[in-house]
């Protein structure tokens, strides 16, 4: 029993002969902003994956806030309180900016067909609740103005930013960021930086962060894990990442070069 | 912000506004215009063109309902069939055989209808319209625990095996009615049938299930279609039907976001069962014989060009493209019936003008689609003359072969405008202000085009949007988190 | 329809058992029986000819698969209308033996042996034609576009090549009043002339037969339309796994992408691929044309089933897989017809019914579902996963 929120040991996958993803172990707190880098291919989205339940694992485990998560199917694991963005951003393109949220929304519902079909009482309810909640979600997010547009018609950034606002609408307990700098200039890395910050400490949550740019990873987060060719190499602090020669070697393929 | 279950509480509407909303409401526009149709549009079409009105109406129920598998989930079934035939013969043998039980004569209608008028053969309320109600309802269930066992296993495979299994469904329904019973007709043999008889039904087998009263009048096949637009209507703008909608656009993101994607596939397999289920049990009472033929891959086909020329995803388009496949199937024939009504045409044509006059003035797409949909009767004559001339020219009767004109129109339409021609947009959305992207964005508008844009690649390489920095977005103080 | 022809639609051969017979009507319908055995008083004998039945029409159904296959590994979908191509095939082979027969003067009864192997090649030729064409002008601007597109665009063209054998056929004469050719189309059955002669090899041995009875034979057809399929199968095998268009096609199965940037021509190699599969069902169309000469119009049921039986053979071995293909061919058909036998012989006595044989579709269908609940890669395939 411990008391990170999320609590990732030892976990992997192969792909026939292919280890993808080997012995991955790491914790992070609640209001933990956890890194996780390495070059590419190095198995760190497999790792989101895993701990998401899109792969099921074949070793070790994944525990959300002490309840073992990692036998559960996807959905169950967002229910529980895990939510994610993705590398290549997925919207719902089609629908408004405002129904994204709303479907995040979903999961802490209750849906019958009859309450659809003949509009009950707790049906309404909850479909006013859900908008209230999605355009206030919105509204913190800045993109209230956009609330009716299709979502594949913003722009790069705000997309991104949709795609966060909508991980959170869920009401995650943990929070899993793959690139979400990905594509965004230098400035907006900046408002980036600030925003992650923002949300661990207004909701709370544990976050775990892919990211390619060293910058801002150094800036935000308290504590790096390393992989490469699906293993860790490396876990600690930001210095003592940057410092540790078998990091160096992975990135830039000999010991001693500055990061 | 606190959680989604501590706002609902508060936000729950009186009992009856719910359900006068809910019920009551509808209830009464259903019957409004039931009764419209079979009272008032229906004598002015005549008795040829009024049976037309029940096929067509039949028809949009039949493309609403798959609209809700193909459109609003994206699941590509073609076994519509299936269950429309099981609705079809659920009801038939219902109303048949207790016509036949209990006033020992099918075919001696009204049954008792409180309500005829002169030239109504079956009147309406009377016993056997409850009859043939009770029968659709069944026959709907029945089809939704079919469209739960077929669609349970299936919906966790990849789209094109779903679409085999939903084919082999509709091909087996086929073969099992082919060896049912030869029908009976008469109620002393009726009554003489013993229980282990019945596990095979007589339902007629291969020569079809004929004799059923003509019980379905425009009055009850359109309160049913009101019905079915007015569900499918409520589940797309619900939270039931977000999930669908999601499950459409990116299953692996809907996953991801809490929503559990094989129950609601099977859902929405389940209520398009169900409600193509009393479809077929109305088409039942409409006077036709019914045959195996019915579940087959044809008809199958018909629902699922109805869907994609109409438009994945919008009711409206659906519904429009089964109103107007139908009536060209009937232009086709030639263009006499037609011209008996030229002042219906005559009187579409002024109105939709008019509109389209007074719409312009708004400035919307709305008044271009509404001059489109008023010209469509014109061109419906225009095929009939052409359809005349060419059968006079090569003796070739284009009417039989409709099937080679949907086959080609479903290939240009994938071609030409894969979303269908409204995609996932309702008619009534283009008189307000247009969702969609704006001119320049630079993205495409068909949401069935290339694939998710690629990752945008790193910042150094790439010239990025705006020169001015945004500014950080500061979450405003707020609740403390949960 | 040309007066040499009579309508009837009797199956012909001694394995003229209805039961297992692709007319799909009930055996009393004006048909002859030729044997007058019960099914039930010799099984091994009625084993063995369901055997030899089964390897035949597993021969057709894998030549079919095989194409459905090559088709879904390289352009990753499914071609809904490669079955009509096969019914394609064996109409073309009809029309092109009539045609022919009718501007050689040939004798109908006794053809030559030389005019099986052209008709056959015509019927490959047309075939190939028309499923490149279709390819032009169908699929290939919707390369790029989602799977759902292509799908529905394949059920169209399958749509419109099953009713536009529903026109009705014509007569080609010459201006002295000559019949040149007759296209035999329309919505009447139609039957084929005999092409290879009707002859009995031998006798399956150690078999009891009662006098009178016709005893039970392996047919010159039946070994033909194994042996041929066999060929071509192994002519597809030397292509895909020994040759370099072969490994041009397995790379593009692979990973289009990266064949391109190798410098292989994929849209020559996937259109390549269209017609081989087209070819091959144009063989099986003349095949079957051979052991069933009662030709349905081409938007009968029985074409549409027969497709989806060998589709279904496809995706039981493993879709992708080109033994998959073969393997599931063999397969179901063994499954249909051991079941159309069990469920004739030991439960339509107990339930009362004749139907053991009219469900032979729902054999097929069962394994179809039991499969892909349990193992939906097939047999032989692997299963893939989606990059996340």
């Amino acid at each position: 029993m411990s008391d990170y929120l999320l609590d990732v040991r030892d976990i992997g996958i192969s792909f026939g002969g292919l280890k993808a993803c080997q012995g991955l172990t790491l914790q992070v707190p609640a209001r933990g902003l956890h890194g996780l880098i390495g070059p590419n291919g190095a198995g760190k989205t497999t790792a989101f994956n895993l701990i998401t339940g899109v792969y099921q694992t074949q070793t070790g485990s994944v525990a959300l806030d002490g309840l073992p998560v990692h036998q559960l199917a996807p959905h169950q694991i967002a229910k529980a309180g895990l939510s994610r963005t993705f590398q290549n951003i997925r919207l719902f393109g089609d629908l408004s900016v405002l129904d994204n949220v709303r479907l995040a929304c979903h999961v802490r519902g209750s849906h019958t067909l009859i309450g659809t079909l003949f509009r009950t009482r707790s049906f309404v309810a909850q479909e006013r609740a859900i908008r209230e909640r999605a355009l206030h979600m919105l509204d913190v997010f800045d993109l209230a103005g956009a609330a009716d547009e299709q979502a594949r018609s913003l722009p790069y950034g705000h997309q991104r930013r949709l795609e966060i606002c909508r991980a959170l609408a869920t009401e995650p307990k943990a929070l899993l960021l793959d690139e979400p700098a990905a594509g965004m200039n230098p400035s907006e890395k900046v408002a980036l930086a600030s925003t992650i910050r923002q949300i661990r400490d207004r909701f709370g949550l544990a976050i775990l962060l892919i990211e390619h740019d060293m910058g801002l990873v150094m800036e935000i987060c308290e504590h790096i894990t390393v992989l490469d060719h699906g293993t860790p190499i490396a876990t600690g602090t930001p210095r003592d990442v940057q410092r540790n020669p078998k990091v160096q070697e992975a990135y830039l393929g000999e010991p001693g070069a500055v990061l | 912000m606190s959680a989604l279950t501590d706002l609902i509480p508060a936000r729950r509407p009186p009992l009856l506004t719910s359900l006068t909303h809910g019920v009551a409401l509808p209830v009464v526009y259903a019957i409004a215009i039931a009764t419209l149709a079979q009272f008032a549009i229906g004598p002015a079409l005549g008795e040829y063109w009024a049976s037309v009105g029940v096929q067509v109406g039949i028809a949009v129920m039949l493309a609403v309902s798959l609209n809700i598998v193909n459109g609003f989930t994206g699941q590509f079934s073609i076994g519509h069939a299936g269950f429309f035939a099981i609705g079809a013969y659920v009801g038939a043998g219902i109303s048949y055989y207790s016509a036949l039980l209990i006033w020992g004569d099918p075919a001696t209608l009204p049954h008792g209808a409180p309500l005829m008028w002169e030239g109504s053969p079956s009147g309406l309320f009377g016993a056997g319209d409850w009859i043939m109600v009770a029968g659709a309802l069944l026959g709907g269930c029945v089809s939704a625990v079919f469209g739960y066992i077929v669609g349970l296993p299936s919906l966790r495979l990849r789209g094109d095996y779903l679409a085999i299994v939903t084919l082999g469904f509709g091909e087996i329904v086929r073969v099992l009615l082919q060896q049912t019973r030869p029908q009976v007709f008469e109620a002393q043999e009726l009554r003489e049938l013993a229980g282990a008889d019945l596990f095979i039904p007589p339902l007629g087998g291969a020569t079809g299930f004929s004799g059923i009263p003509k019980y379905a009048t425009l009055w009850w096949v359109w309160f049913f279609v009101f019905f079915v637009v007015l569900f499918a209507y409520r589940v797309k703008l619900s939270s039931t039907g977000r999930a669908l909608l999601s499950i459409r656009e990116d299953e692996i993101a809907s996953r991801a976001m809490g929503v559990n994607i094989t129950k609601y596939k099977v859902r929405a397999f389940v209520l398009a069962a169900g409600l193509a289920g009393i479809a077929g049990a109305l088409y039942a009472h409409s006077g036709n014989v019914l045959q195996p033929r019915d579940a087959g891959f044809q008809r199958s086909f018909e629902c699922i060009i109805y869907v994609v020329l109409g438009g994945l995803g919008s009711i409206s388009g659906a519904a429009l493209a089964a109103v107007a496949l139908s009536i060209m199937t009937e232009a086709l024939r030639g263009p006499e019936p037609i011209l008996e009504n030229w002042p219906i045409l005559v009187g579409l044509a002024i109105a939709g003008t008019i509109a389209a006059g007074v719409l312009r003035a708004i400035k919307n797409r709305g008044w271009r689609i509404t001059f489109v949909l008023a010209m469509t009767p014109l061109s419906f004559l225009a095929l009939g003359l052409a359809s005349k001339l060419f059968n006079e020219v090569t003796g070739v009767n284009l009417a039989a072969y409709r099937m080679v004109v949907y086959a080609l129109l479903l290939i240009v339409v994938m071609l030409a405008r894969p979303n269908g021609l409204f995609g996932l947009t309702e008619i009534w959305e283009y008189f307000g202000p247009i969702r969609g992207p704006k001119p320049g964005s630079g993205n495409d508008d068909s949401r069935l085009a290339a694939e998710p844009p690629a990752p945008a690649p790193p910042a150094e390489t790439q010239p990025s949007t705006p020169p001015t920095p945004p500014a950080p977005p500061t979450l405003p103080p707020g609740d403390a988190a949960p | 329809m040309p007066e040499q022809f009579d309508d009837s639609i009797a199956p012909r051969g001694p394995d003229a058992r209805e039961v297992f017979c692709y007319t799909g009507r009930p055996p009393d319908l004006g048909a002859t029986v030729r044997s007058s055995r019960h099914p039930s008083d010799h099984p091994v004998a009625d084993f063995l000819l369901i055997l030899i039945t089964a390897i035949a029409v597993g021969s057709l159904y894998a030549l079919i698969a095989l194409g459905y296959t090559m088709v879904y590994g390289i352009l990753k979908f499914i071609n809904f209308a490669h079955s009509d191509i096969f019914v394609l095939g064996a109409w073309t082979s009809l029309t092109a033996s009539v045609c022919v027969i009718t501007w050689m003067k040939l004798d109908t009864q006794n053809p030559p042996l030389w005019l099986a192997p052209v008709v056959l090649l015509s019927a490959m030729v047309v075939c190939g034609g028309v499923a490149y064409i279709v390819e032009r002008l169908a699929y290939k601007p919707l390369r790029k576009s989602p799977r759902l597109n292509v799908l529905i665009t394949a059920i169209g063209v399958s749509l419109l090549l099953q009713n536009v054998g529903q026109l009705p056929g014509f007569t080609v004469a010459s201006k002295d009043g000559r019949t040149l050719a007759t296209v035999p189309f329309g919505p009447s059955p139609a039957r084929m002339p005999s092409l290879l002669p009707d002859v009995a090899l031998t006798t399956i041995p150690f078999v009891h037969t009662e006098p009178g009875d016709v005893p039970p034979t392996v047919n010159l057809i039946d070994v033909f339309i194994f042996v041929s399929a066999m060929v071509l199968m192994f002519a597809l095998q030397y292509l895909v796994y020994h040759t370099k268009l072969g490994a041009a096609m397995r790379a593009v199965s692979f990973n289009t992408e990266t064949a391109a940037l190798m410098g292989v021509p994929v849209d020559r190699v996937m259109s390549f691929t269209f017609v081989t599969g087209a070819v091959l069902a144009a063989a099986a169309g003349f095949l079957y044309s051979l052991k069933y000469p009662g030709l349905n119009q081409p938007a009968h049921e029985i074409w549409v089933l027969l497709g989806l039986k060998a589709f279904v053979a496809a995706v039981v071995g493993g879709i992708g897989n080109v033994r998959g293909a073969v393997l599931g061919g063999f397969l179901i058909a063994l499954i249909e017809f051991m079941g159309m036998f069990l469920f004739s012989k030991y439960l339509d006595p107990l339930l009362g019914t004749n139907m053991g044989t009219n469900l032979r579709d729902v054999y097929v269908f069962s394994v179809l579902i039991i499969v892909l609940l349990v193992k939906p890669s097939g047999l032989l395939g692997s299963p893939v996963r989606e990059k996340v």
